[in-house]
């Protein structure tokens, strides 16, 4: 090792790291314009891009457009986004890339306390639709809580494994909790709730999408402020703290972020597995481990990933749909699964 | 620089309170027995379990007063490795805590032989290689930290930097961490298991045992091989080394 000191120099972001990050997410961004202007078209409702700025269209087909396939889209971008960032944002925070929100059950917790929501008080009114919000939050924050309770009193491995095993506890038991409810429910809820249980994006009306439209991009913006603090975590806690972290406020402003979030995707459009670990990984694999560029890319493409999977959704069995629930765990399952039998935790 | 007085340590009780500071441009060992204590007391003397602290003062200042971005550019701390998941690239990890520029960072790189692992990813490095980058991360936050400052460079917290290296690695990040300490006016403290490193290289060294320090001052006065006996329960004989302290050898 050499005698000299290093002299310091200034701050800056190399140019080329810059133009990566631009690219990236420009391109991102382009992909999901292009899937947004295919799920406009496509399907028996669609109305290309094309058609809609021309203005000529019967107006009962603008209505029916209006009504029903705007309100879609939208949501399949903020509930993309949210899924796929909280995720992104939870396996930072648990320094895991195997944490994800239906893995831990903070999506099936959200889902029983929406359930029993609908069940006690089965109103249609804005009454019933604000308070399956509330529900679908408390129901994530409190797995959430408690999952992260349980994984701070392990280290290393053990904390894997208490992870995914309370994960699955609850899964368990909110499943439990949703085969009771069938019995107290009417026929018509009972409809209702399996509909709804298997995620689908297929209900949405405005109603709903304005609520997801006010809470859901807050909590993005808080998890994207956070991303920096999110790389310092990675170096461990106390680490983290002697280079300038506060640990307790990141943990806590990023359990409340995803919880907000994660609940008012529960409590909209049903449980929609996996993106939140399908997503980031994939991205992890091309553009690194940096926060920074990963969360805003796990937004961007769990937006792209969610759009083009309703579209697919709306399409394949014409004219009736499947729900895109069951598309995102056909494909996440057996993702999880190859991950598991590669073996090494890291990516 | 760091100040330690009596009580305040008290919620802590695997840890008894003790007296003493540390200054700039010294290199203080903290030896002991596995269990003694030296991580707790490392982490309490980095803020980490800042609510068990009492006073423990750095520049004069309670740790407590001080916002965690403003004690990050007076005191660095280098854990024993703790695995993320992911996999950073050596040149971005060491940046985490602060860039100091990228001819400092290429300086300090080189200064802990990691150039050639630089594009490598850190899950791939051995033990003893992890342990160079985060050493070189520290030296990165204190160094973006220092830009405006004539004043002294900072506090160095290491806990057991050489437990991996092979024992060429051991020599020169020991003389590095002495250099750090004379040239960059650094306080350096340090965990070690190696006594004779600790008798080699640190200018002070504190001998902890079941929670306590049993024995402070210069190497010389510390190490003697009496008490090691008893602190250790480890039968030693001091070999005579010209112009350096006797290197402690086990008894066959």
């Amino acid at each position: 090792m050499d005698m000299t000191l290093p002299r310091t120099g200034q701050n800056r972001v190399p140019r080329r790291r810059l133009r990566r990050r631009l690219g990236a997410l420009g391109g991102l961004s382009v992909a999901l314009l292009l899937a947004l202007a295919w799920a406009a078209a496509s399907g028996s409702l669609g109305l290309s891009p094309l058609e809609l700025v021309m203005g000529e269209v019967p107006a009962m087909d603008w209505q029916v457009w209006w009504q029903l396939r705007l309100p879609r889209l939208l949501l399949g971008v903020l509930v993309g986004a949210m899924l796929a960032g909280s995720g992104a944002a939870m396996q930072g925070l648990f320094r895991n890339p195997l944490a994800d929100p239906t893995l831990l059950g903070l999506a099936s917790g959200a889902g029983l306390c929406v359930a029993v929501w609908v069940v006690l008080f089965p109103a249609s009114d804005a009454f019933g639709l604000y308070g399956q919000f509330v529900a679908g939050f408390l129901g994530a924050l409190g797995v959430c809580l408690l999952v992260f309770g349980l994984a701070r009193r392990r280290v290393g491995n053990g904390a894997v494994l208490t992870l995914l095993l309370a994960g699955l506890a609850i899964n368990t038991l909110a499943g439990a909790g949703g085969g009771l409810l069938a019995f107290l429910a009417s026929d018509e809820q009972l409809r209702q709730l399996s509909l709804w249980g298997m995620g689908s994006l297929a209900h949405s009306l405005w109603g709903a999408t304005l609520v997801a439209l006010v809470l859901v991009p807050p909590a993005l913006l808080v998890l994207l402020r956070r991303s920096q603090d999110l790389d310092l975590l990675q170096l461990g806690e106390a680490t983290a703290h002697a280079a300038g972290l506060d640990g307790r406020r990141l943990t806590r402003q990023v359990v409340a972020a995803t919880s907000l979030g994660v609940g008012v995707c529960v409590a909209v459009s049903g449980i929609i597995g996996f993106l939140g670990l399908l997503v980031p990984h994939c991205l992890r694999l091309w553009l690194g481990p940096g926060h920074r560029l990963l969360l805003p890319a796990s937004m961007l493409g769990g937006a792209l990933l969610l759009v083009v999977a309703d579209g697919l959704a709306r399409v394949m069995a014409m004219p009736a749909e499947m729900p895109v629930g069951l598309l995102t765990s056909l494909l996440g399952g057996p993702y999880f699964l190859y991950l598991l039998l590669r073996g090494r935790q890291g990516c | 620089m760091l100040s330690l007085h009596h009580a305040g340590l008290i919620d802590l009780p695997s840890l008894s309170p003790l007296h003493g500071d540390v200054t700039p441009g010294e290199v203080l060992a903290i030896v002991g027995p596995n269990g003694a204590g030296k991580t707790t007391l490392l982490t309490m003397l980095s803020g980490f379990r800042y609510s068990q602290l009492g006073p423990v003062t750095l520049d004069g200042w309670s740790l407590e007063a001080w916002t965690p971005a403003a004690l990050a550019g007076r005191r660095a701390l280098v854990a024993q490795f703790e695995p993320s998941g992911f996999d950073w690239r050596v040149r971005d990890l060491v940046v985490l805590g602060g860039d100091p520029g990228p001819e400092a960072v290429a300086e300090i790189i080189r200064q802990l032989e990691l150039a050639c692992l630089a594009e490598r990813g850190v899950l791939s490095l051995s033990g003893g290689e992890r342990q160079r980058v985060m050493v070189a991360r520290a030296l990165c936050q204190l160094a973006a930290a220092r830009r405006d400052q004539n004043r002294d460079g900072g506090l160095l917290l290491l806990d057991e930097p050489t437990s991996a290296l092979d024992i060429g690695q051991q020599q020169r990040m020991m003389r590095l961490l002495r250099r750090l300490a004379v040239e960059r006016h650094m306080a350096v403290v340090c965990v070690l298991h190696d006594l004779n490193l600790a008798a080699t290289y640190a200018d002070r060294v504190w001998l902890m045992a079941a929670g306590k320090r049993v024995a402070h001052g210069a190497p010389s006065q510390v190490l003697e091989v009496e008490r090691l006996a008893l602190t250790y329960r480890v039968e030693l004989q001091a070999l005579d080394r010209a112009g350096a302290a006797p290197w402690l050898a086990l008894k066959p």
